[in-house]
């Protein structure tokens, strides 16, 4: 039972990660219907802002509100760059621009910092544990888990009360009729990319913390996993990201805590079939968004 | 056409040098992508030794050493084609990137062309196996490891231990020959656990191992960055206190920054600089050309690999690759940067030292560098 409890807050702290960037996704396509593959570069600028800072010897508690930043400056960077010209464009067309951002900055890490992989100094208390009764939890789980929940927390406050939060609702339900009331469309983009790199910046700094160390391509692991994870839960539906990444997060620890031995070689695939499982029962995922039919501004 | 042109001019430049006064070594290398860790501080090491060698007049003071560069990227596919490209400009030897299964990927190119081709750090033993008489490694086999690090283990006095492995590549499952040679010594295995390469999450292994009671004495893997960091920070947060030995792959900086985490880790890897050892001297004269101390034992390694390929050419009295494959599999002794180096009477997978370093204060420190008895090496093993 204490090992099925511990599994558990495994899978909910692993959930909560994935659904942070589900959510990063999901915020943006909800507006755009863009899929922003370079996500995961956001995470990857995070993860060298943690580094530099603990060469600089800054300490992390100052360096962590500094990486999240650069995510939002990188994606706001990102938007007005490689994203407006091509705002007009076809699905395809700002896909394959994501895809090339990515690219491009993998490649530009590469060569300006370093094709290794980097350590990052990360605080002691990050890799101990806390004991309640016979359950042994680590403090990177606890603080995954409530980094999750105050994000989840000011979402829904941000989406619901503030008026860039609400604007950004409607235009995820009629981008045209919303500007129609005036709301703009520039300030509701950026916003939604300010906010994407806000999750990605969260999620960097958890993702990095259980690894140690960042390298260019680690980007691609996370952004993959909330791709699934947001195609599981409803693409375009925030609920439907949360709920699809810690559906993923559960999903992959439960397989590798229980799935037998001789079975665990196909643990990848078997959790991928779960999910193609749940999409054949729910196509559009598990709480599809109400609006899925986008119109380009 | 006109690009094709430009090629073909810059081609013919670079295939015009090669006769009887060089030696042209092409590189098919992973300078980028996952295998960047091995390759980059390998190919830093073989520049200095192709520097030092050139400068003394080149390779018995007559044969200077042009290396031919490509980046495959990491990626097998890549690894082919370089390979095929390196061939066609006519190479007397190609070096592959270091992990046996892009390494694999060149086999045909390298067999047909009948060009010797050594890997960088490539520790798998089935590489030479599978790839035939043209294929040699340049780093102790994972069987050989493996069986020091067991050895080292069963004579602390550790009785019981939990392996994790991944099947994606061959060097991944060294921890299979851990488990062979440990059983075969009196060892208990409580358990195996299998992971992927690039897993982020190690909590569920972790737990798993934690609830054990008792927990193993010790904790094997090859995992390597970032996977490694990963498991043992996962492994120490679950509440995990076993000895946790790992192998060549976390031989880099990350491992001794991981503070209090990374503490007492055993490892397996090519070379300890002990004083007055070459190594030390190679390291004196690393940081003399680059500006920093070399990161990992690869550059060292690298030197090695150079070393081995004047050795043959020496030996050969050519540079014709037929021939220096032939004075490469019969070298004995060869004075490297990490110690001895041998390929006589094996199959292509050096004979060399082994390391046993634990991490300590955030730095290395030698548990000794023991010859594995000959009857508790594993027979290479097919994944």
């Amino acid at each position: 039972m204490d090992l099925f409890v511990q599994q558990t807050v495994n899978a909910l702290a692993l959930g909560g990660t994935y659904a942070l960037l589900a959510l990063g996704l999901a915020v943006v396509f909800s507006i755009m219907g863009l899929i922003n593959f370079a996500h995961g570069e956001l995470m990857t600028i995070s993860g060298y802002t943690l580094m530099y800072c603990g060469i600089l010897g800054v300490p992390f508690a100052v360096s962590v509100p500094l990486a999240i930043l650069a995510a939002v400056l990188a994606a706001v960077a990102m938007e007005r760059i490689a994203f407006r010209p091509v705002r007009g464009g076809s699905g395809a067309t700002m896909l394959i621009t994501s895809f090339a951002v990515a690219m491009i900055l993998q490649v530009l890490f590469q060569n300006l910092i370093s094709a290794r992989s980097q350590a990052v100094a990360l605080p002691q208390i990050l890799s101990q544990s806390v004991h309640l009764g016979n359950v042994i939890i680590g403090v990177n789980k606890i603080a995954a888990i409530a980094a999750t929940v105050l994000m989840l927390i000011f979402l829904d406050r941000f989406m619901n009360r503030q008026k860039t939060g609400i604007a950004m609702r409607a235009a995820a339900e009629d981008f045209a009729v919303a500007r129609l009331m005036g709301i703009r469309a520039n300030t509701v983009i950026a916003g939604a990319f300010a906010i994407s790199g806000l999750l990605a910046g969260v999620a960097a700094v958890l993702w990095v913390s259980q690894r140690a160390s960042v390298d260019p391509l680690m980007g691609f692991t996370p952004v993959l996993k909330a791709f699934i994870a947001a195609i599981l839960g409803g693409l375009g539906s925030l609920r439907g990201a949360v709920a699809g990444g810690f559906m993923l997060g559960f999903i992959e620890v439960y397989l590798a805590a229980f799935l037998p031995q001789e079975f665990q070689e196909f643990r990848e695939p078997i959790g991928l079939g779960l999910v193609v499982l749940i999409l054949l029962f729910r196509p559009n995922g598990m709480i599809p968004s109400r609006f899925l039919g986008l119109i380009k501004v | 056409m006109k690009h094709l042109i430009l090629t073909s001019a810059i081609l013919a430049a670079l295939t015009a040098p090669i006769g009887a006064e060089t030696l042209t070594i092409g590189t098919a290398t992973a300078q980028t992508g996952g295998l960047a860790y091995a390759d980059v501080p390998t190919m830093q090491g073989m520049k200095l030794a192709v520097e030092e060698i050139n400068a003394a007049g080149g390779i018995d003071g007559a044969t200077k050493i042009v290396l031919l560069e490509k980046d495959v990227r990491s990626d097998p596919a890549q690894t082919s084609i370089a390979a095929q490209e390196l061939a066609d400009a006519g190479v007397s030897v190609i070096v592959l990137p270091g992990d046996s299964d892009p390494a694999l990927a060149a086999i045909g190119v390298v067999s047909s062309a009948e060009i010797p081709a050594i890997s960088t750090v490539a520790s798998s033993p089935t590489l030479p196996e599978i790839g035939g008489d043209y294929m040699f490694s340049n780093f102790p086999g994972d069987n050989v490891q493996a069986a020091v690090s067991a050895k080292w283990a069963w004579d602390e006095g550790y009785k019981t231990a939990w392996i994790v492995y991944s099947p994606d590549t061959q060097y991944t499952t060294m921890p299979l020959y851990f488990r062979d040679v440990f059983e075969k010594l009196g060892g208990e295995m409580l358990g195996v656990s299998t992971n992927t390469i690039g897993q982020q999450d190690f909590s569920a292994i972790a737990t798993t191992i934690a609830a054990q009671d008792p927990q193993p004495d010790l904790v094997m893997t090859s995992a390597y960055e970032p996977d490694f960091p990963s498991m043992l920070i996962a492994l120490r947060a679950a509440g995990v206190t076993s000895q946790v030995i790992g192998s060549d792959g976390i031989d880099s900086p990350t491992t001794f920054s991981l503070g209090d985490v990374g503490e007492n880790v055993v490892f397996t890897t090519a070379g300890f600089a002990t004083k007055g050892s070459p190594l030390e001297a190679f390291d004196k004269a690393f940081e003399q050309k680059y500006g920093t101390a070399p990161e990992s034992i690869y550059s060292a390694v690298g030197y090695d690999l150079i070393k081995v390929i004047e050795a043959a050419v020496i030996v050969a009295g050519s540079t014709e690759p037929k021939k220096i494959r032939d004075a490469m599999a019969d070298l004995e002794n060869v004075q490297g940067a990490t110690g001895l180096i041998t390929y006589k009477g094996t199959n292509g997978m050096p004979v060399r030292q082994v390391s046993l370093i634990r991490v300590k204060d955030g730095g290395r420190e030698l548990v000794g560098q023991p010859s594995p008895d000959a009857n508790l090496i594993p027979a290479p093993r097919m994944q």
